[in-house]
């Protein structure tokens, strides 16, 4: 069975997907606070990994990393209505990248199942 | 807790504690400088024991493979043994061609390479004071084009290695340097990709670099270089850029001056980044290199992605500072 990873276009594919959903949290006030000045280079790294994931492409993500990259964004008061934006954003992302909605919700899906590992729970 | 071995002696680290930050408390004279991982100052060299990989980031393969890794970016997770490198390994000598003084406080510094020196314009590479004191300067000459290599020196209030250039060093003198290195420079390829270039004070060097290196290799997309100063005074090579740009149809200067009495173009009162957003309108395809005040880097970085620019398509070098210790 293929993956949203597959039908979207893969690495490259990807790629446009990070400088997108990068543009998208950077301007909104909801996240923001939570990107704004951190290395945008490591940054865009760690948001490819992120979105190879949720694509459901090959990756090494790990709810352990999960839990690990955002302890120190849930003690700044990291919740759920962040994670809702975050995906709401990936929606927006997949959406402009011409994605099926049925290729959208699946994404939601897998990222909505790693929320408790992001969360700390 | 890790244990380093250096000198014969057995240094404990505190957790985070980095290798140059141990060596330097214990009070040796370990040469260093940014204390970022981007001057290669600190560079030592492993006799025993595993490197983290961040050590050895940025690092060229063949010094990677002879165990050269970077002091200030070590956090070792189990021991190791180390020594300083061996300087006749990575540095060379070179003879002062050129000492100008361009505006008010910058050096314009050419220097001769003795034997071959490898280099892409925009890179930059460390001169050494003494065996321990080096700064870096970025290159803004060309390689096929330039028989030197020309570096913009800023004087620096107490700085050790630019008033001590300024002042004392001379055409005909003996410079060590060290290799070049750096990811900023002008990738061949796409010659009708529009590049866009700005920064303040002499990160004007590498963009310069940049920009002549583009145009020798007979890139044809439009060249916007754009340079922010306080005053005109710091429009150091404001002539020079202007010929440049009636020489080539392709290329386009700007000066952004925040304090200015009389407008003419090139000189605009708009600011840097305001001046950036103006030139490249719609970046999502083109190049673009940042220079200079980390601070400004980073403002133009994030402005320039917002507005389209691609990820993969912006190269910065921010300026860090020596730190004084």
């Amino acid at each position: 069975m293929s993956s949203v990873y597959d039908r979207i276009g893969g690495e490259a594919a990807v790629d446009k997907a990070v400088d997108i959903f990068y543009r998208k949290v950077l301007a909104d006030d909801r996240v923001n606070e939570y990107f704004d000045g951190v290395d945008m280079d490591k940054q865009a790294n760690k948001q490819k990994a992120f979105l190879t994931m949720v694509f459901g492409g090959p990756n090494n993500y790990t709810g352990m990393d999960m839990r690990e990259g955002h302890k120190h964004l849930v003690a700044r008061g990291l919740n759920d209505s962040h994670v809702d934006a975050i995906i709401e954003l990936l929606g927006g992302t997949l959406a402009d990248l011409g994605a099926a909605p049925s290729d959208i919700q699946e994404v939601a899906d897998i990222a909505n199942s790693v929320r408790d590992d992001v969360l700390d729970r | 807790m890790t244990v380093i071995v250096f000198d014969d002696q057995k240094i404990e680290l505190e957790s985070g504690q980095t290798v140059l930050s141990a060596l330097l408390d214990r009070g040796y004279d370990i040469p260093n400088s940014c204390q970022a991982g981007a001057c290669q100052t600190c560079m030592m060299q492993v006799v025993e024991g595993e490197l983290p990989e961040k050590s050895q980031s940025g690092l060229k393969d063949t010094l990677k493979a002879q165990g050269y890794f970077l002091a200030c970016s070590c956090e070792p997770q189990t021991p190791l043994s180390i020594k300083v490198s061996q300087a006749a390994d990575l540095r060379s000598q070179a003879t002062v061609v050129g000492h100008d003084c361009l505006g008010a406080d910058v050096l314009r510094l050419r220097i001769k390479p003795t034997g071959t020196f490898d280099f892409y314009s925009g890179q930059y590479l460390t001169v050494w004071k003494s065996e321990t004191v080096g700064r870096s300067y970025s290159i803004a000459s060309v390689a096929k084009r330039d028989d030197y290599v020309e570096l913009h020196i800023r004087r620096i209030k107490d700085g050790v290695v630019s008033n001590w250039l300024h002042d004392e060093v001379k055409v005909g003198d003996e410079l060590q340097i060290q290799s070049a290195t750096g990811s900023c420079f002008y990738i061949p390829g796409t010659p009708e990709q529009n590049i866009l270039l700005a920064g303040t004070g002499t990160g004007l060097a590498p963009l310069l670099g940049i920009a002549s290196d583009a145009l020798h290799q007979g890139h044809s997309g439009d060249i916007h270089l754009i340079h922010g100063a306080l005053t005109v005074d710091d429009l150091y090579l404001h002539q020079l850029l202007i010929d440049m740009a009636s020489q080539h149809s392709n290329f386009n200067y700007y000066a952004s001056v925040l304090k200015v009495e009389q407008v003419l173009p090139p000189v605009t009162t708009e600011s840097l980044q305001g001046t950036v957003l103006a030139v490249a309108d719609d970046p999502a395809d083109w190049k673009v290199y940042l220079c200079g005040s980390p601070e400004i880097v980073g403002q133009l970085k994030k402005a320039i992605f917002l507005a389209g620019a691609s990820m993969k398509n912006i190269y910065t070098d921010p300026f860090i500072s020596a730190h004084s210790s």
